[in-house]
């Protein structure tokens, strides 16, 4: 058991968790306190246009917002350590089963972006690199700059307009899960998906342009060539490979960034995403709803940088986990 | 004196109304010879967008426009407005007033149903409305002349009240946030997302950020709907709402954005309707603070600024200039146009008030872009005048904090949906009005508003609010603006449809094909 316990791996992971755990309670006051600083009445947003005192009360005393704040952060806090995120104040609903319905549509979403950004990210950046100076490259850093500069939201619209409402090609919104028809999947994600995998594919090709400009210079290529290998063996075993981590650590930030950040682009596209979970829950007040999400997204950027310091050992394996 | 309204009447009016409306042709009166088996396959689902998600589907809690969009299909209350808002018998086949004012008692219609087959009584009623009055619910204030709601027997509910309420069929009726709701659908939580009334549609399947599905109730006291099945699908960018309109994608939206209207008004692909509402949008001073305590500063405003000019550019023509709340289709309204553009007449009355300049607090909030750009507007017309219109834009919620702690010298807003003139006046100007923040008092208008709440007389009511209309209006309690447009848009294979002047979304009667 104890050499379970030192071994690398486990001990690595077990520090980690622990990080995890502290930068979650971290997350928990923060927003728990912007909360109370914000200005707005989830009460009298949730009664409407008109009711009476006494409605007010009510409502107040079953949202438990008449309870002292430090019993309302310590009892969010007990439940949440549970598992349980408590009820949104406008639903009804449990915060969990809102967000657990809501989190395959972002995953999905995110998960093709990124993949979008990286195949593009990766063909274009490796071939500017290989050619640098030439007028391609001169295009893709040019290109890659336009889409750094673009708003994914507005990328959103452009396609909506090119490929549904000119083309009609494609439908311009709505869902449908991939266990329930995976071509209409398909069909639906390929513009909301584009639209974030174009803008983070401007961001990844930039790093990954330069990550292999940077590898190409070091002595050990020079080596690798001069020993007469094979220009395919060292592009892609000592070239690519080693210019991989660091774009593998951005890549994971902009895949956790999608996660947390594609808000608008689901708005857009009318995507039953946690972007759209957390708009309506922000504009509402809904406390319980706007805790949950951010604690769900911050779990999620952290599983998400955990699992890219561990894929840095298959990378490469010279970096140790201790 | 006893009123009594009988099923057979109001068939006719329902009949009369119907083919007077403009989408006349197949109409389905619900009588069930409709022949939706010639339809092609694909007009069984009516695929209806809406500008966002409801909030939840328990018609008491919820207050969100959203939710009412779904929910007038699938509920159903004691009365119903008509397409002309005059209350007909729903759920309630007759009743009858007490001589004394003070004893309404509904008699139900026989043999309805809950979509899960369970017969509806008097004690649901009774549940329902008692519901609202012991949780203090949102709706609450619709009961506040009422001591009791008791059922007699199956079919008979009493409603007592303290005074007499000429409107309580309104505050009853109005909308389906006093639906009848079945006790055991409530107990269990489930009404939140699976609501089980007595309406012509039941909810089939609720995909939480997509959509909700709602099945046609074959046993509907009203007839069985000719559409099978209607999806509701949250769409709230305009664009992408009329990109799937025109492709197909969509039969139905009120998703538009009124930039829009004019370039879609010809587009043959699409039926487009731009009908009057029963909304306004308006101005209000606090008159908790100088100068604009002063009537004569704020008659001045409302000479000083050019409303044409604010319709034009918060609606692109769609709405309607009203110089007072209630709009000319209603049986309430009341001529009134005693302003105009005159900036002469408006530097009279800031002279003679000694106002010689200010700065103006305006709120505004992103939510409703076209406080915005009223608020740009005012800063304009008013400036000639000393005054320095401030804009502070604002979230929704944090614009409500704002309103309700008095912290503004001028904001926008608009009333939705209010039906009986008490909706559209008490509240917002009676002294100590629970949404007068503007601070109005006239004592005067109090008397009349308080005479209007138990006049029976119809005509006699009427003219009590058309004074106390005229009278908030000549105090510019609120500078009243325009009554916006109800904008709806259709694929030109539906019919049975119209955009009525409450907001209220029914597809009872659609047809497809």
């Amino acid at each position: 058991m104890g050499a379970v316990l030192k071994h690398p791996t486990v001990a690595f992971l077990s520090r980690r968790l622990l990080h995890s755990a502290v930068v979650l309670l971290g997350v928990l006051v923060v927003v728990f306190s912007l909360l109370q600083l914000v200005p707005g009445d989830p009460i009298r947003i949730a009664l409407g246009t008109r009711y009476t005192e006494a409605s007010y009360e009510a409502l107040k005393s079953a949202s438990g917002l008449d309870r002292p704040l430090l019993v309302q952060f310590f009892s969010y806090l007990g439940n949440s350590v549970t598992g349980d995120l408590g009820v949104s104040f406008r639903s009804g609903q449990p915060v969990t089963e809102l967000l657990m319905n809501r989190l395959p549509a972002t995953l999905s979403l995110a998960l093709v972006g990124i993949i979008i950004g990286l195949v593009i990210a990766l063909v274009v950046g490796i071939w500017a690199a290989l050619h640098e100076g030439t007028v391609s490259d001169a295009v893709v850093r040019i290109a890659s700059q336009f889409g750094v500069s673009i708003p994914d939201f507005w990328m959103g619209l452009l396609l909506i307009t090119v490929f549904s409402a000119t083309f009609h090609l494609l439908p311009s919104s709505g869902y449908v899960a991939l266990t329930d028809d995976p071509w209409q999947w398909l069909r639906h994600i390929i513009l909301p998906a584009s639209a974030v995998g174009l803008v983070a594919g401007a961001i990844l090709t930039r790093y990954v342009r330069s990550a292999v400009l940077e590898v190409v210079s070091m002595s050990y290529v020079r080596t690798a060539k001069s020993k007469g290998l094979s220009r395919r063996v060292v592009t892609f075993r000592h070239i690519v490979r080693n210019a991989l981590i660091p774009v593998l650590t951005i890549a994971g930030i902009q895949f956790a960034t999608i996660l947390g950040g594609v808000i608008v682009v689901e708005v857009v596209f009318a995507w039953p995403g946690l972007g759209n979970l957390v708009y309506n829950a922000v504009a509402t007040r809904d406390y319980p709803l706007i805790q949950g999400t951010v604690l769900l997204i911050a779990v999620m950027f952290l599983a998400v940088n955990l699992l890219v310091d561990m894929l840095y050992a298959v990378v490469d394996p010279r970096i140790r986990l201790s | 004196m006893k009123t009594t309204t009988k099923i057979i009447a109001v068939t006719t009016a329902a009949v009369l109304t119907l083919a007077g409306c403009s989408s006349g042709e197949s109409v389905d009166l619900g009588d069930g010879t409709s022949d939706a088996t010639s339809a092609p396959a694909s007009s069984d689902t009516l695929v209806a967008a809406i500008g966002g998600e409801p909030d939840q589907l328990d018609p008491h809690i919820t207050s969100a426009y959203f939710s009412f969009e779904v929910l007038e299909n699938v509920y159903d209350t004691l009365v119903e407005p008509d397409d002309s808002l005059e209350m007909q018998p729903a759920l309630a086949e007759s009743w009858d007033i007490s001589d004394d004012q003070l004893t309404w008692t509904f008699t139900l219609r026989q043999g309805v149903t809950f979509h899960d087959g369970s017969p509806l009584t008097a004690d649901d009623v009774a549940y329902s409305y008692n519901r609202i009055i012991n949780d203090a619910l949102t709706t609450s204030w619709r009961f506040a002349a009422v001591e009791s709601v008791t059922a007699v027997d199956n079919s008979t509910v009493e409603i007592k009240v303290s005074q007499p309420t000429p409107n309580l069929l309104a505050l009853i009726g109005g909308y389906k946030g006093m639906a009848i709701v079945e006790q055991s659908n409530v107990e269990s939580g489930d009404i939140t997302t699976n609501p089980i009334g007595t309406g012509p549609y039941s909810v089939a399947e609720y995909v939480s950020g997509d959509h909700i599905t709602l099945t046609a109730n074959p046993d509907y006291w009203g007839g069985a709907p000719s559409v099978d099945t209607v999806e509701f699908r949250f769409i709230s960018d305009g664009n992408t709402a009329m990109t799937a309109l025109k492709n197909g994608e969509i039969d139905w939206t009120d998703s538009i954005p009124v930039q829009q209207v004019e370039s879609l008004t010809g587009d043959d692909s699409i039926n487009l309707t731009v009908a009057p509402s029963t909304d306004y949008w308006y101005l209000a001073m606090n008159e908790n603070r100088a100068p604009w305590n002063d009537v004569r500063v704020r008659q001045a405003v409302a000479y000083a600024i050019d409303r044409d000019a604010i319709l034009q550019a918060t609606t692109y023509g769609t709405g309607v200039l009203n110089q007072l709340a209630i709009p000319e289709q209603s049986g309430w309204y009341t001529e009134y146009h005693k302003y105009s553009y005159d900036p002469a007449k408006a530097q009279q009355l800031f002279d003679d008030a000694g106002f010689t300049g200010a700065t103006l607090d305006f709120l505004a909030t992103s939510d409703y872009p076209e406080t915005v750009t009223t608020g740009q507007i005012l800063a304009d017309e008013l400036k000639p005048y000393g005054i320095d219109v401030q804009i502070r834009t604002l979230d929704f919620a944090t614009w409500l904090d704002e309103e309700g702690s008095g912290n503004f010298d001028m904001f926008m807003l608009s009333w939705l949906g209010n039906l009986d003139p008490d909706d559209f006046y008490y509240a917002q100007h009676r002294t100590g009005g629970g949404f007068n923040f503007q601070g109005y008092s006239n004592p005067e208008v109090d008397a009349l508003l308080d005479a209007g709440r138990t006049e029976t007389d119809v005509a006699a009511r009427k003219e009590l609010y058309a004074q106390a209309a005229t009278m908030i209006a000549d105090d510019v309690s609120y500078l009243y603006l325009y009554n916006p447009a109800v904008i709806q848009a259709w694929s030109p294979n539906l019919t049975g449809v119209s955009a009525r002047a409450d907001g209220a979304i029914r597809f009872r009667d659609a047809v497809q094909g």
